[in-house]
């Protein structure tokens, strides 16, 4: 799915990357709100909705690299996170709905867990 | 069986018998002023994950704070009462000259789980628990043990620059790559693994190599932001076969190794888990990215990390 058609079912507003949002294809897509969960199972080329807002998480995005985050449940985002994630090239979206909507739609769409990457 | 039980814990109070509290104690007392709330002392508690909190007054310790005291506040809705109203002030404390067995004694006697040390003007200088008590014998154990000798001089001696996984020479002046994680915020943690990726996707290494490289690099460096309480190195060498990592710290080191390494247990504060650290998966991840991992610790005096990551052609012929 493109990023610009995903952004539009979170209801996301887009902090980082609008550049990409017409071209980036996602398929697949995990949550989780330990950084450590992340670095255990994220596979390249995913997005990640988490709970989490602040810079390091645009990091480890970029670290395995993540294609996109979405943040989900915090009222505001870090002037350095949104930073962050411009300096690494990760588009980053917030959206206003709860995580399990936010995954519960996504899933919906036919967007894929990271099984069988 | 008792008898013998007996005797060994007659021997053994020989050994410690000058054991004094001052030894023993935890200095640096997390304490609370008598004006504060039974709310405030208990989320204190929470936090610091204790079950007891002296309480002080310009410097002299007035009375203690337990669970139970909570409890009871929170039962007669009272946990929004001063602390002075509630807390324990008939107190059996310990000056810190009194020795192991007068200590023991006090524990036996009273069934408290903690003293207050106090010095001749009752001011609050440490607090000790059996808990501590224990650390102490096996702190007076270590000093007994050749074999403790022999593991501090790999953190201490000339060890420290051979590779603790190979024990080839490793001259880290020399290293292909250096970071110097001297930052205490945590919310920079990763800055070095992020650098070390690029720099190795710069010598050409593979993106799927320099990504598990710099994913268990991360967690190493995020433990000695979170964890050591010091600052660290990390420093990479490239070889025809492999890439070596050793993320270094001067910190205060891992007290059971054993036990920091099984999936789940941390050691985090809630304050950490809500920046997304603390499952305990950090070492674990590391196992999981490199292909050979060695840590070795000692109380007081940091941690080193060291892996090894084959490069593909070499591990597959391997
Ligand atoms: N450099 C260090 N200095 C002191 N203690 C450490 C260090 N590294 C790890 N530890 C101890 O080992 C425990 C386990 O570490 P591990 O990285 O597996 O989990 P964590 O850091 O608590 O959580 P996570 O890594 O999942 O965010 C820590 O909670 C801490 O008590
Ligand atoms: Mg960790």
């Amino acid at each position: 799915m493109k990023l610009i058609d995903i952004s539009k079912i979170l209801e996301a507003k887009v902090y980082s990357g609008e550049e990409k949002l017409n071209d980036l294809e996602i398929d697949r897509a995990g949550a989780a709100d330990m950084m450590s969960d992340v670095l255990a199972f994220a596979k390249p080329g995913m997005l990640l909705i988490t709970g989490l807002n602040t810079p390091q998480v645009v990091r480890t995005a970029s670290i395995v690299g993540i294609a996109t985050v979405v943040i989900v449940r915090k009222k505001q985002i870090p002037a350095e996170t949104i930073q962050a994630a411009k300096m690494f090239g990760i588009p980053l979206l917030h959206s206003p709905l709860p995580m399990y909507t936010a995954c519960g739609v996504l899933y919906a769409h036919n967007l894929k867990d990271i099984r069988a990457f | 069986m008792k008898p013998t039980v007996d005797k060994l814990i007659d021997q053994m109070q020989m050994l410690f018998k000058d054991l004094a509290a001052k030894d023993l104690m935890v200095p640096n007392v997390i304490s609370i002023s008598p004006d504060r709330t039974m709310e405030q002392a208990k989320e204190l508690m929470r936090l610091k994950k204790i079950s007891g909190l002296p309480v002080v007054e310009n410097d002299i310790l007035v009375g203690l704070v337990s669970i139970e005291d909570i409890i009871k506040a929170l039962e007669r809705h009272r946990i929004h009462d001063p602390i002075y109203k509630i807390m324990t002030k008939n107190l059996v404390v310990v000056s810190p000259d009194e020795t192991l067995p007068q200590i023991f004694d006090k524990f036996t006697r009273t069934g408290f789980g903690r003293f207050p040390v106090v010095d001749d003007q009752k001011r609050l200088v440490g607090i000790i628990t059996k808990e501590d008590i224990l650390r102490g014998i096996l702190e007076e154990f270590r000093l007994l043990y050749v074999r403790d000798k022999r593991r501090q001089d790999v953190i201490d001696g000339e060890a420290l620059n051979r590779s603790l996984i190979t024990g080839e020479e490793i001259n880290k002046l020399g290293a292909d790559f250096a970071f110097s994680i001297d930052y205490v915020e945590v919310s920079l943690s990763g800055v070095g693994a992020a650098r070390l990726k690029d720099f190795l996707k710069g010598r050409g290494i593979e993106e799927e190599i320099a990504r598990k490289v710099a994913i268990a690099s991360y967690e190493a460096e995020t433990n000695v932001v979170i964890h050591s309480g010091s600052s660290g190195n990390i420093y990479c060498f490239l070889y025809p076969e492999y890439i070596r990592v050793r993320v270094e710290d001067h910190g205060k080191g891992i007290e059971d190794l054993d036990k920091a390494m099984q999936e789940g247990y941390s050691t985090a504060t809630d304050q950490i888990r809500e920046m997304g650290f603390g499952a305990g998966m950090g070492i674990s991840n590391m196992h999981r990215y490199s292909d050979k991992m060695v840590i070795v610790s000692e109380v007081g005096k940091g941690v080193i990390v060291e892996m090894q990551f084959f490069l593909k052609d070499a591990a597959n012929s391997a």
